[in-house]
């Protein structure tokens, strides 16, 4: 990740973390297992509270939905994270395949990878491990101890979502058969102001043990 | 300093002077901005109302809800479809034979009752296939997809199924999908979109009420300016400059009329005031001449008595035939004094005239019947020059005094005359009418006036005639003046000088 991916991510966690208000906390503390490999430290988490079996009506109705999920070591003692990864991941429920089709988009694979998941358990375990999470740097990690922080967001107003939506204000009748161009000055500058919102999307925030930094073999 | 940075000095202070905005020019800006932000902030609230209602309608939360369901009615739609399809399939498997010889006639048999079977394939239990039945796919309603189904045989083996599903259920699904996906959008960014949009929209309000801002201001700028103009030039004609003139402008409104009125009005102030200066002039030249005519005739009776005196007595006596030669230098001196009195006589006439000018009576005439009369009783006008008379208006009623008018256009012929000599006269008189004036033209053929002639034409006593007192146009511009007229001299087309009298309409005319 560059350093200019990591800032970018590091505001939108802030931003995601600053907004948690309207969030609700997962009770239990997130189930981690951190490793270190090639310098780097790497986080194994549980998020499965943030995906109950009723999540299958929405995720499973044949709409394009999403999840992100952000992952950050926090100072235990407060402030911003030292380290973060995100992953944002689409899923469309194929109604006559009857099958979960999903495309993992990281910072690392920014085209996203596919995979096919045969039905909603499949998905909620492929949801729910996040496994082997490249958080960055292990010399970043903060000295005084720390805690991993996880932020799953169901359905936010994703990048495409609000690419669509501006399209269709610059032209509404755009798509409509027989219909002429329809542009205007008003929507194409509504379209050019138009910002995704502060997130209010399904929103559940997790939080582990604190760490010693020596857990991690620094 | 150089004359460079003097220059740009100047130039500094010009774009000053430009800039610089006058308190009638702030006044109607901020009217202008005034008119341009009230409706605006109305604007602004009715757009924000517009944009919910609109969305509102678009976005009713049943119509998002049915849309996002549409993916799931297909779903409901599909499971169906795959449901019949495999109760046919199963039914298929049970009416198979027990002879598997007999089974492509049984599969031809069951693709025959069962609609959008497309293929059947009996499989023994070790895979084996016995029979294969399969029928084109029928394009005439359109796409197809292949919706497979299986049945396991009670003995082994398996009924392998393909049935026709509509394509257009997928494209219409996709259709469905991103529609639904981009109301969902919508709908997420509702308030957002409300918000831009009133944004956009006032943007574009506060961008045309900007323009329209200065494009007012430069419009008024263009008034005010001219209006600075006006107020400049009435200071100016205040401190007594009767030259001063307004420039009004191509624009055909009330401000460039103001001007073209303001100047009108400093020019009969002008021609008020040079009428005046001109006639108590040459009220001081009448009493000059009044002065001088009694001064010169007193002695000239006693001098012309004394001379005839001399010379009676010199006849009758003796002396006479003794010396001849003194009688004839009598005779010839008798002469001189005689002509020369006789000159100072009608130089004492000619004064005397123009000391007695008598006071205008005007009464009502036509111009050109005016003219014509006088040209039907002047023979010695007609006499000694051609006259040409055109007409321009039919009538030019004026008010005139008839004698003392006779009296100008006898001056003028008599120049006209003057000027031709020795050859014969051509006199062209016109007359016409404009909107407050009759104008009479007289102009002859001869060698013209020059320019510096013409700044004096007018004094009395100026005269180019070794023979004339230069009174005559002095006399004939005073009878103009008094009339109300003006009188102005210049050169005729084709050569010659032209005199125009303008007199004013008679009033009602």
């Amino acid at each position: 990740m560059t350093p200019r991916r990591i800032a970018l991510a590091a505001l939108a966690v802030a931003a995601a973390l600053a907004a948690a208000g309207r969030a609700r906390a997962a009770p239990a503390p997130l189930p981690v297992q951190l490793a270190l490999r090639d310098g780097r430290l790497r986080a194994t988490v549980d998020v499965s509270a943030a995906f109950p079996t009723s999540l299958q009506r929405e995720l499973g109705n044949g709409l394009t939905n999403v999840v992100a999920i952000y992952v950050a070591v926090v100072p235990a003692r407060g402030g911003g994270p030292a380290l973060i990864y995100g992953r944002v991941v689409e899923i469309l429920f194929d109604v006559w395949e009857e099958t979960y089709a999903v495309v993992v988009k990281d910072p690392h694979v920014p085209q996203g990878v596919r995979a096919v998941l045969p039905d909603f358990a499949a998905l909620r375990r492929f949801l729910a491990q996040e496994r082997d999470l490249d958080l960055g740097p292990a010399a970043l990690v903060p000295p005084g101890g720390f805690v991993v922080e996880a932020r799953v967001e169901v359905n936010p107003v994703s990048k495409e979502q609000l690419q669509r939506t501006r399209e269709f204000i610059a032209s509404p009748s755009g798509g409509a058969r027989g219909a002429g161009s329809s542009r205007s000055v008003l929507g194409a500058m509504a379209s050019f102001l138009l910002r995704a919102p502060p997130s209010d999307a399904d929103v559940v925030l997790f939080r582990s043990r604190p760490y010693e930094t020596a857990e991690v073999g620094r | 300093m150089s004359a460079e940075g003097g220059r740009l000095g100047g130039g500094l202070r010009s774009a000053a002077a430009a800039l610089r905005v006058s308190r009638f020019e702030l006044k109607i800006s901020a009217a202008l901005v005034l008119a341009a932000t009230v409706p605006f902030v109305a604007a602004i609230f009715v757009a924000g109302q517009v944009v919910e209602q609109t969305l509102s309608l678009g976005l009713d939360p049943r119509v998002v809800e049915r849309l996002t369901a549409v993916p799931s009615l297909y779903g409901e739609l599909f499971q169906a479809r795959k449901q019949l399809y495999a109760q046919q399939t199963l039914e298929i498997a049970r009416a198979l034979p027990r002879d598997p010889a007999r089974a492509p006639e049984a599969l031809r048999a069951a693709m025959a009752r069962t609609p959008r079977l497309r293929r059947a394939a009996w499989y023994a239990a070790d895979g084996r296939l016995l029979a294969d039945v399969e029928r084109p796919p029928d394009t005439s309603e359109g796409e197809w997809r292949d919706a497979p189904a299986r049945a396991t045989l009670p003995g082994g083996g398996e009924l392998d199924c393909t049935f026709e599903i509509e394509a257009r259920f997928f494209a219409e699904l996709d259709e469905s999908r991103e529609l639904a996906e981009l109301v969902q959008g919508l709908d997420a960014l509702r308030a957002e979109i409300r918000r831009t949009y009133v944004r956009s929209f006032a943007a574009l309000v506060v961008g045309w009420a900007v323009v329209a801002a200065g494009l007012g201001i430069f419009l008024a700028r263009r008034t005010t300016r001219r209006v600075s103009a006006l107020v400049g030039a009435v200071r100016r004609l205040a401190g007594g400059d009767l030259d001063v003139q307004v420039e009004p402008g191509r624009a055909n409104d009330e401000v460039a009329g103001l001007a073209r009125a303001f100047n009108a009005m400093v020019r009969e102030v002008r021609e008020s005031r040079d009428r005046i200066v001109y006639l108590e002039k040459i009220s001081g030249w009448q009493e000059v001449a009044r002065r001088l005519a009694h001064e010169i005739k007193n002695p000239l009776t006693p001098l012309k008595l004394a001379f005839q005196q001399l010379d009676a007595r010199w006849r009758a006596s003796g002396a006479r035939e003794l010396d001849p030669a003194f009688g004839a230098r009598l005779a010839e001196a008798g002469e001189v004094v005689r002509d020369e009195i006789g000159t100072l006589q009608r130089l004492v006439d000619e004064f005397s005239s123009f000391a007695k000018l008598p006071e205008v009576r005007p009464d009502p005439a036509d111009l050109g019947e005016f003219v014509d009369d006088f040209l039907r009783t002047s023979p010695d006008v007609s006499d000694a020059a051609d006259v040409d008379v055109v007409k321009a208006s039919a009538d030019t009623p004026v008010r005139l005094d008839r004698t003392l008018m006779r009296r100008v256009l006898a001056n003028l012929c008599a120049n006209a005359i003057d000027a031709a000599r020795p050859a014969r006269a051509r006199i062209h008189v016109g007359v016409a009418r404009s909107r407050e004036r009759a104008v009479l033209t007289v102009a002859d053929e001869g060698p013209g006036i020059d320019r510096a002639t013409r700044e004096r034409i007018f004094d009395p006593y100026y005269t180019t005639k070794k023979t004339g007192t230069g009174l005559g146009l002095a006399i004939v511009k005073k009878i103009v003046l008094q009339h109300g007229g003006e009188i102005q001299v210049g050169d005729r087309p084709g050569g010659g000088a032209s005199f125009s009298i303008a007199l004013p309409l008679r009033d009602g005319a």
